[in-house]
């Protein structure tokens, strides 16, 4: 008995330890471990330097996943001295259901690029699946539909309130691609865009509006892939655009042409934007900017509108320089684009400034040093 | 404790797997007994014809002839020999750049020869071939600089020199990795590999940094340079095929061996460029 006794108190008293063992790691669990902390930080508020106010570049963050990629390539923005970002936030990566929206990504970009000190220029398109018919393409937005895109983009600017300031409405709308392969008609963009703009409107009296960026296209009237932009845009006025937009956004692509090429009604180059401007004064719209929200020059070795990598940096810079020097009605001039998450494994890669792998080329380099006003080697 | 009846249970089991596991890879290896035969060379010889692939917008790889209205070049003569190598004829088929790779998945040709540069993230989309030529960067300097102990042999001999680039290339980009490294480098920028091989021809710099294409070229028209040392990077042109084509990926790098050790490759490149 004596000893059968002994064991049930060691039995007991090892209990007993084992459980004080287990409490003191659960308490130091609980009290003792810190949760670490956040891997990537906003960090202190930044300012672009510049000598052109005017310098933008149109990023791809939209499907960058780190954060940490996020933030470096907003920093590299900065420190290439362009004040101006365009982003695209597409309405189906938010609202996956109706009136249920994630902004978990869309608020890393936008409060990472303003503690860099940029503004942000956000372009909003690209429909969910329920607000489209099944199987019909990313572009495709019915007239009965505009009305929750009007509520996305209210949610959209409600939301961004005090951070994003300007907001596209839709991107080249004058092609059938961006139109869910309809026909394009500048009537009915047209209401689309009144719609938008009056909720954005809503949202904040002071949000900025801009156009959609028309596709700088020589297409024929009737053609089936887009219309012309001149005519397009004059399309809109006539449906009464005039009232419902603050900017016209507008893409200058100069192919093979130099800087410097005059606008011609036949021609795509950089300064057909000039005839766009035309337009808008015709029209008695004389009063309101125009943002190039894409655009430049590219340098692929075999692509047929490729230029040579001396001639896209020339370029580059000379557009900058036109925008600021002769375009008192340009707000900025962002080129398309400043890095892709991974490589597009086609001539798009030679438009970009940075490798996926954040590795600066040549045209960031002297881009640069055109905003820190010293002028690059051999100019 | 484990019974001897467990025990045969369990090696039962483990022979069963062993078993399964060498039935699967012989069916796999073996077509005959269910596995996907690989039939793409014998599919190209039953036919007589190799399908080759190309955008003829890149002289001298392969351009339109203006007189004949026929397509030419180092590639079309490379996928010439390819295919009397391997005992076929050679179709070209004239395609746009960006749709390549589509259209050979498509099965609109065989191969893909077109300048193409090995690109390691289409690995999981086509098989390349073993390399036919190097268009990488490569130092170039002034043929009459006599070779002696302060000669340029190699980029580390650039340390205190001058090197002309063509801006935005990746000669600079290279050129400014090597200033990193050799810190008396000088880096003068010029905006086209033909005006950096002029100033090299003319003293104003102590070498040049060039793509090889553009250096041969010059070499071949103009003259008074010459390239030095091995390539500063790698830009191989090979040959694509679908990925499941390995027998004819086999064919055609047995055929490339032949080329390089024969010196036909060589041949070719001093023909064209």
């Amino acid at each position: 008995m004596g000893e059968d006794k002994a064991r049930e108190i060691m039995v007991t008293a090892r209990r007993v330890w084992v459980g004080m063992q287990v409490l003191v790691i659960a308490l130091i669990l609980v009290f003792g471990v810190r949760p670490p902390r956040p891997l990537v930080t906003l960090g202190p508020q930044r300012h672009v330097e510049t000598i052109n106010p005017k310098m933008g570049v149109h990023t791809r963050l939209t499907d960058e996943v780190e954060e940490w990629k996020i933030k470096r390539t907003l920093e590299m923005v900065r420190e290439m001295g362009a004040p101006w970002i365009v982003e695209y936030f597409p309405w189906a990566y938010y609202e996956g259901e109706k009136g249920i929206y994630d902004w978990s990504h869309p608020d890393q970009v936008v409060d990472h690029a303003r503690r860099q000190g940029l503004t942000v220029v956000a372009r909003l398109g690209y429909v969910p699946e329920w607000a489209r018919p099944e199987d019909s393409a990313f572009s495709y937005l019915d007239a009965a539909h505009y009305t929750d895109f009007g509520d996305f983009v209210y949610a959209f600017v409600d939301h961004f309130r005090g951070r994003v300031q300007y907001v596209v409405i839709w991107n080249e709308p004058n092609l059938a691609l961006e139109w869910g392969f309809q026909p394009v008609n500048p009537a009915e963009y047209t209401a689309l865009l009144r719609i938008a703009y009056a909720r954005a409107k809503e949202a904040d009296p002071q949000v900025q509006v801009l156009a959609g960026a028309l596709a700088p296209t020589l297409a024929p009237k009737g053609h089936p892939e887009g219309m012309n932009d001149l005519d397009y845009l004059q399309g809109m006025y006539d449906a009464g655009a005039a009232d419902v937009f603050d900017i016209l956004a507008a893409h200058a692509y100069g192919w093979r042409f130099p800087v410097d090429d005059p606008p011609a009604a036949d021609k795509v180059n950089f300064r057909r934007v000039e005839l766009l401007r035309q337009v808008m004064v015709r029209n008695g719209d004389d009063h309101k900017p125009i943002m190039v929200t894409e655009g430049g020059w590219n340098d692929h070795p075999r692509w047929t509108k490729g230029v040579r990598p001396y001639q896209r940096i020339a370029y580059t810079i000379g557009a900058y320089e036109l925008a600021a020097r002769d375009w008192d009605w340009c707000l900025a001039v962002a080129p398309y684009a400043f890095r892709f998450p991974r490589p597009a494994r086609s001539y798009q890669d030679y438009f970009t400034f940075v490798t996926p792998e954040f590795k600066p080329k040549p045209i960031y380099r002297e881009v640069q040093r055109y905003a820190r006003g010293e002028r690059g080697e051999g100019w | 404790m484990v019974t001897g009846r467990t025990m045969r249970r369990r090696a039962m089991a483990l022979l069963l797997v062993v078993a399964l596991t060498i039935t699967m890879g012989t069916m796999t290896a073996c077509p005959w007994l269910g596995g996907k035969e690989d039939r793409s060379l014998v599919r190209v010889r039953q036919a007589g014809v190799l399908r080759v692939g190309l955008d003829a917008s890149y002289p001298p790889f392969e351009e339109i002839d203006g007189a004949t209205g026929e397509i030419r070049g180092f590639d079309v003569d490379l996928a010439r020999e390819l295919g009397r190598r391997l005992g076929v004829e050679v179709e070209i088929v004239n395609s746009g750049w960006d749709g390549l790779y589509d259209a050979l998945e498509a099965g609109r040709f065989d191969a893909v020869i077109s300048g193409l540069v090995y690109d390691p993230w289409q690995t999981d989309r086509v098989a390349y071939s073993i390399s036919y030529f190097n268009a990488g960067q490569v130092l170039v300097v002034r043929e009459d600089v006599r070779e002696d102990e302060e000669a340029i042999a190699q980029v580390g001999d650039l340390k205190g020199r001058t090197l002309g680039v063509e801006v935005g290339s990746e000669g600079d980009v290279q050129g400014h990795e090597l200033r990193k490294r050799l810190r008396d480098l000088t880096l003068r920028p010029y905006p086209a590999p033909t005006d950096v091989l002029r100033a090299v021809r003319q003293g104003e710099v102590d070498a040049g940094l060039v793509d090889a294409i553009s250096a041969r070229q010059f070499i071949r028209t103009e003259g008074g340079v010459r390239i030095v040392g091995p390539p500063v990077s790698d830009e191989l042109y090979v040959v694509a095929v679908r990925l499941e084509d390995q027998a004819l990926l086999k064919a055609i790098n047995a055929a490339l061996v032949e080329m390089r050790d024969d010196g036909t490759l060589s041949r070719l490149a001093d023909k064209w460029l």
